[in-house]
């Protein structure tokens, strides 16, 4: 960045002259420092996978999840970046959803709740004097309208549909592996396979262990009811041992 | 004709021994006029509370979308269910906020609490709470309901045997009130299951 960009990077509400938005690119710093997570599309169900950054022995474990919270019974979301900004973005996205399913009383689509999140996360680009968000949000959900659905945001308030998609730490990398192993017709099981396998590749730490991951799904049960699903560590255990993505332990597992 | 009485309805909780039962009957009214048979007064907002809304059928309605939407909030963001106590501090709340335009419901709460201690309460249509150890009865039938249960109940009732009294208390008493009726649904809830029936009584 020139020197003349300094005079333009301290206030949102204006482009520099080579129409470029500093403040949001700031942003998007920010979340490139922070843990990855990793969506994937399938015919039956989305898959969110997540690097735990925060994995000090210190850390009161708790049943509560770092990287994937979910909004309403049928969409779920990961996230990267400032954890703070994360959190009002959560509360503000869990009471539209609300909202819309008190007035409409049926679930609110997918695209429609990302989309007002997003116009939430525009504003603070364009009036206000305040920063934008620190975060990147992986949504991944079901609604009758269009099946599953992966959605990826930033800060500046864009969103995408995607079938794979990354955020955090080494998004690029991640990015291109998943282009060059996604197919179309994957099945869930294959896309937790993929998932892992992408993100131990992509991450700093020489072994995966479940207690530096979170995995997530959001499928279908044969009752037609939508479920969330965050994996025990145990289950992801047994997983990372499967998919030859970490060493079984020394004694029969 | 009061407000209250637009529509029709017959509500019970009873408690037993680690389980409760809750009750409506089935008949939506316009004043004379039965517009249905299967209307639905008790709801279940997780596996271990239920509440009933007496009164006129659009406030319960809408009450109870506001409920859910509360409830479905505080799941989220607290990760557990609620509890009965709470959960009828907040319809409490909610009635209260409409002090000076009221909705015109009467909602009976069962639900399980700590250590499966069962709990109802029923309050009044401004959010006056009343606890109660032994039953609680609501809509245009509760006369005759405070009678029939007073009547019949017994405490550390088991789950089978609750389900006969409430039946008995609810058929009896609706068949003395021309605004409801048309049949019974009753949940029996234990700790491991919940029971749903539906009564047959007089069809009128």
């Amino acid at each position: 960045m020139s020197i003349l960009s300094i005079a333009y990077d301290s206030r949102t509400t204006i482009f520099s002259p080579e129409g470029r938005l500093y403040q949001v690119e700031y942003a998007m710093e920010a979340i490139g420092n922070a843990g990855t997570a990793i969506g994937i599309l399938s015919k039956e169900g989305v898959v969110l996978v997540g690097e735990k950054k925060v994995t000090s022995k210190l850390l009161q474990t708790s049943t509560s999840t770092e990287k994937m919270y979910k909004i309403d019974d049928h969409v779920a979301c990961a996230v990267a970046g400032i954890m703070s900004d994360a959190n009002i973005l959560i509360n503000m996205a869990r009471v539209q959803a609300q909202r819309y399913t008190y007035a409409y009383q049926e679930p609110m689509p997918v695209e429609q709740l990302v989309q007002s999140l997003c116009d939430t996360k525009q504003g603070y680009t364009q009036f206000g004097g305040l920063r934008p968000f620190g975060v990147s949000f992986l949504f991944a959900g079901w609604d009758k309208n269009f099946g599953f659905q992966l959605f990826m945001s930033d800060p500046s308030g864009n969103y995408g549909g995607w079938k794979a998609a990354a955020i955090g730490a080494n998004n690029q990398a991640a990015q291109s592996m998943l282009k060059q192993d996604y197919k179309d017709d994957i099945t869930r099981e294959e896309a937790v396979q993929l998932a892992l396998k992408v993100l131990s590749k992509t991450m700093d730490s020489t072994s995966l262990t479940s207690d530096k991951l979170e995995l997530a799904e959001v499928f279908v049960l044969p009752s037609g009811e939508v479920k969330y699903q965050v994996r025990s560590p145990d289950s992801l255990s047994k997983l990372l041992v499967k998919f030859g993505v970490t060493q079984a332990p020394a004694e029969a597992s | 004709m009061s407000i209250f009485e637009y529509n029709g309805s017959a509500l019970i909780a009873m408690v037993g021994k680690n389980c409760f039962a809750i009750a409506s009957d089935r008949r939506l009214g316009v004043q004379l006029q039965t517009i249905a048979t299967d209307f639905q007064r008790i709801y279940k907002f997780h596996d271990r509370l239920f509440m009933g809304l007496s009164g006129l059928a659009t406030d319960a309605q809408t009450l109870y979308q506001r409920l859910v939407f509360r409830h479905k909030l505080y799941q989220l963001r607290e990760e557990r269910d609620m509890k009965p106590e709470t959960f009828a501090s907040l319809v409490s709340a909610l009635l209260y906020e409409k002090r000076f335009g009221p909705y015109f419901c009467q909602p009976v709460i069962a639900g399980l609490s700590d250590e499966n201690k069962p709990f109802i309460c029923t309050m009044d249509s401004i959010g006056a709470k009343e606890l109660a150890k032994d039953f609680v009865v609501a809509g245009t039938a509760s006369e005759s309901l405070y009678g029939a249960c007073e009547a019949v109940f017994k405490p550390d009732m088991e789950p089978e045997e609750l389900f006969e009294t409430v039946s008995q208390a609810l058929l009896s008493s609706v068949d003395r009130d021309c605004l409801s009726g048309w049949g019974g649904h009753i949940y029996v809830v234990t700790p491991t299951e919940i029971k749903e029936r539906i009564l047959k009584g007089r069809m009128d």
